[in-house]
């Protein structure tokens, strides 16, 4: 497969190159016209479209938008939205519509309900978590006893070189500062 | 040249491993001698990569097409110049990169890294020689780039178009290097804490390579986002793909830690803390390198052989066992030595900045890892893009940016709430200013309009020390006001340098939201002749020209840009047909100024021969998000710069109940 190919010499993003690839593999997926070229939008309702484009996720081009995308399948889907929207639909019922066609995956982001719903949930809590352990860290460092001078516990800076690590700073010839 | 490169490689595996083992030997012998050798045959593996480089480097320059890597890499048409581009244009030569990388940044570390460090030098060297030892390995028997081919094609395959622009000649060896840079402040924070010399010796060696890795990473990442910006073609600069969050996770992890370093240099405090976020970044970075090498998300820079991954994947896994193990085992000896008096205070305002930012991590992590999760469980792919980091990681960085203005206003140990009052009360006057103003320029977009009023308390904040500063300065000495400025960053360079990085934080959150926020975008089919308006400019199509290339096509559109009736200047926005690759690259015509940047993409032309598809975006404030960078490096670079004796009483002794001692050397 050419889409194989062309993963494999590229390094990079080279993610148009699969997405060109793919294009014409999916290419019977796409309105019939298959035109690419935007209808003309009055401002307001391009506007409208620009905000779907961003939630749409190009099935080709991994992790880019439609709105990013300057992939061919990318250019039909605006050219999609654009006519659905002018042809009065709401913005839910294209975005069911493409879901329709390519799958939960050409949403951007996660859905607000479902399995999807714990990718919102998640890291609310984990700040929560991580909140609640910091809150309990400032308990705890706040009660132990006052700090002692640093000098008297431990090895200290002051502890003499072992004697085989003077010898390596000799055998190195670099002299100690 | 293939046998030179295989032997170098062969050549430095066996010194890594000599090394990794004298090390360890001679540490627990006490035998200086072999601790030397050790050392020595850590400092040869860098000549013997040099040499494998090299001879990789000479067989793109002679075309030598019987290497597999080269035929597929480069062709004859290559312009020489990107040579060098190619040489990292593919899995095999991208790891020879990083073993050089990493052999010569750990030879200068080790280098550097004072005597008075003891035991914890040939262990930190054993780490950094284990993690050579898994790189050499892996690129001499998994991803060889020195394979010949059975037959020698006459011509090569080319390089990707897309990494024919300025900025791969920059961006990717500093995302690897910063990558592996990563290996340097943890090996001597392994170093540390299996030789038991966790007192505060590792500290300074730990910031500055912490601190090294953490700018080179930085700026890769922002040249990275240049790049996108001038040839991805889109009018962005960040798409939060996998790869990009590969390698955002260890930076926010290093900049976490080159915080919390500073209140164990300055408190002795935070020691266990310190260990493991130096270890958190070294496993963000590992995950980092198996997103990046291993490819199990798709995205952007999805790098095709995937055979790798389970490799990567398993470093990932023993790096983070291995690191915690030995942190488990060594956590007894780990205990702080000072308390902490106040919740008021600048250590724990650096611990509520370390769980902002490991937060932003963690969101990241998730956001990389929840498609494989969703289709594990579900059985049906959920796709996590640009609009869930933006709504999520947007607010975290908000207050992360809102911590930045707070936090150095709160002196060490404990503020009383009218110190701190005092200390806001000239940014809050300058604070209300600026939102009046941005008011006045029609801000009213409420999230931007706090975003925006925020980054503003930080930049007041941040003026207001170093005013504050300068004039105390000029009264104790009587100094003019630059020198006294000057004497005053001099004096406590990881400070001021720290501040200088801040004000470029501001910069690029200036950047972020004013294109975030403001930006208007507009695809127009334009015939030669016609114009189309965005925003307060025009646009003017003449024309475009197509000159074949062997390897390409390119098309430049002329274009007119004129602003309320009067001409701005002509540009030219480009694009380059690759067949073989099925690549159209494009570079976008960008008039820039502070204010804002008018970007004229040429996506596609017509079918009638003569009008051409463009994309118009107006992007306020881009400009200030590439003045960042400048100063990144200069802080960073003040913050680095070593005062004549190392000093750590900054802070008076006094205050440290005479535990700030300047050490013995």
């Amino acid at each position: 497969m050419r889409r194989e190919d062309a993963a494999k010499r590229c390094y990079w993003g080279l993610v148009v190159a699969a997405c060109l690839a793919a294009v014409l593999l999916s290419a019977p997926y796409v309105s019939a016209q298959g035109s690419t070229a935007p209808p003309d939008l009055p401002p307001e309702l391009e506007e409208v479209a620009i905000g779907l484009d961003k939630r749409l996720i190009c099935p080709v081009c991994p992790g880019e938008t439609i709105n990013q995308s300057q992939a061919t399948l990318a250019k039909q889907m605006r050219v999609i939205v654009r006519e659905r929207l002018l042809q009065g639909q709401s913005e839910q019922e294209i975005i069911d519509y493409f879901v329709s066609v390519y799958g939960i995956s050409v949403l951007a982001e996660p859905p607000r309900q479902g399995f999807g719903l714990t990718a919102w949930i998640v890291p609310p809590a984990a700040l929560a978590v991580g909140a609640a352990l910091l809150a309990l860290v400032f308990r705890a460092m706040r009660r132990t006893t006052p700090a002692l001078p640093r000098s008297v516990e431990g090895p200290g800076d002051d502890a003499p070189l072992p004697e085989s690590l003077r010898l390596v700073d000799q055998e190195l010839g670099e002299e100690k500062a | 040249m293939s046998q030179l490169g295989t032997l170098s490689l062969v050549l430095a595996l066996a010194l890594a491993g000599y090394s990794l083992s004298a090390s360890v030997a001679g540490a627990r012998q006490r035998n200086g001698p072999l601790l030397v050798s050790a050392q020595r045959a850590a400092y040869a593996t860098v000549p013997a990569l040099a040499v494998g480089v090299f001879a990789l480097v000479t067989a793109f320059l002679q075309n030598d097409f019987s290497i597999r890597y080269v035929a597929e890499h480069s062709n004859l048409a290559m312009p020489r110049i990107y040579t060098w581009v190619a040489f990292y244009a593919g899995n095999a030569g991208s790891l020879l990169f990083v073993c050089f990388a990493l052999a010569a940044m750990w030879a200068l570390a080790l280098s550097l890294s004072p005597r008075y460090l003891g035991t914890l030098r040939p262990y930190a060297n054993a780490v950094a020689m284990l993690i050579l030892v898994f790189f050499t390995g892996v690129t001499l028997l998994l991803a060889n780039p020195f394979v010949e081919l059975a037959a020698t094609p006459v011509d090569g395959l080319g390089i990707n178009p897309l990494l024919t622009h300025p900025g791969m000649f920059i961006h990717p060896p500093l995302i690897m290097t910063g990558l592996t840079a990563v290996t340097v402040p943890f090996a001597f924070g392994m170093g540390a804490l299996i030789s038991g010399r966790v007192d505060d010796d590792w500290v300074d060696v730990g910031r500055v390579w912490g601190l090294v890795a953490w700018v080179v990473l930085g700026i890769g990442l922002l040249l990275g986002a240049w790049w996108a910006y001038t040839i991805l073609g889109w009018g962005g600069y960040w798409a939060w793909d996998p790869v990009e969050n590969a390698a955002l996770m260890p930076w926010l992890g290093l900049t976490a830690f080159i915080h919390s370093i500073m209140v164990q240099k300055r408190r002795g405090m935070f020691r266990m803390w310190n260990i493991a976020l130096v270890n958190i970044s070294f496993a963000l970075g590992a995950f980092g390198i198996f997103i990046n090498r291993g490819g199990p998300v798709p995205s952007v820079h999805s790098f095709g052989a995937s055979t790798l991954g389970w490799v990567f994947l398993l470093f990932l896994g023993v790096a983070v066992v291995g690191s915690f193990g030995v942190f488990f085992w060594r956590m007894s000896i780990l205990r702080g030595s000072a308390s902490l008096e106040s919740t008021l205070s600048r250590e724990a305002a650096f611990l509520v900045n370390n769980l902002l930012l490991l937060t932003v991590a963690f969101v990241t992590m998730w956001g990389v890892v929840f498609p494989l999760i969703s289709e594990f469980v579900t059985g049906e792919t959920i796709t996590v893009a640009e609009p869930f980091y933006n709504q999520v990681n947007g607010p975290l960085l908000l207050a992360l940016v809102l911590l930045m203005g707070i936090g150095p206003l709160l002196p060490w140990r404990r503020a009383t709430w009218a110190s701190v009052r005092s200390a806001l009360v000239v940014p809050a006057m300058l604070t209300t200013v600026a939102f009046i103003a941005l008011l006045a320029v029609r801000v009213f977009n409420p999230i931007a309009l706090i975003a925006f009023t925020v980054s503003a308390f930080v930049a007041a904040s941040v003026l207001q020390e170093w005013v504050r500063g300068t004039l105390a300065r000029r009264r104790a000495s009587g100094d003019a006001y630059p020198l006294a400025f000057l004497r005053l960053m001099a004096a406590n360079r990881p400070r001021y340098g720290g501040y200088v990085v801040h004000l470029a934080v501001v910069m690029l959150a200036f950047g972020i939201i004013g294109s975030q926020f403001y930006n208007l975008e507009r695809d127009v089919i334009l015939g030669p002749g016609e114009r189309a308006a965005i925003g307060a400019y025009e646009v003017e199509f003449l024309g475009w020209t197509t000159v074949p290339f062997v390897d390409r096509t390119e098309r430049t559109a002329t274009i007119d840009l004129f602003r309320g009736g009067t001409h701005v200047k002509t540009m030219e926005a480009w694009q380059g047909l690759y067949p073989s690759f099925q690549i159209l690259s494009t570079r976008a015509a960008i008039h820039t100024t502070p204010r804002e940047d008018v970007y004229v993409l040429f996506s596609e032309v017509q079918p009638d021969g003569e009008s051409a598809v463009f994309r118009l975006l107006v992007n306020p404030l881009v400009w200030w998000m590439w003045l960042a960078g400048p100063f990144v490096l200069l802080g960073t670079v003040v913050a680095l710069w070593p005062s004549r004796q190392r000093a750590v009483a900054t802070v008076p002794a006094a205050l440290l109940g005479g535990a700030a001692v300047t050490k013995a050397e």
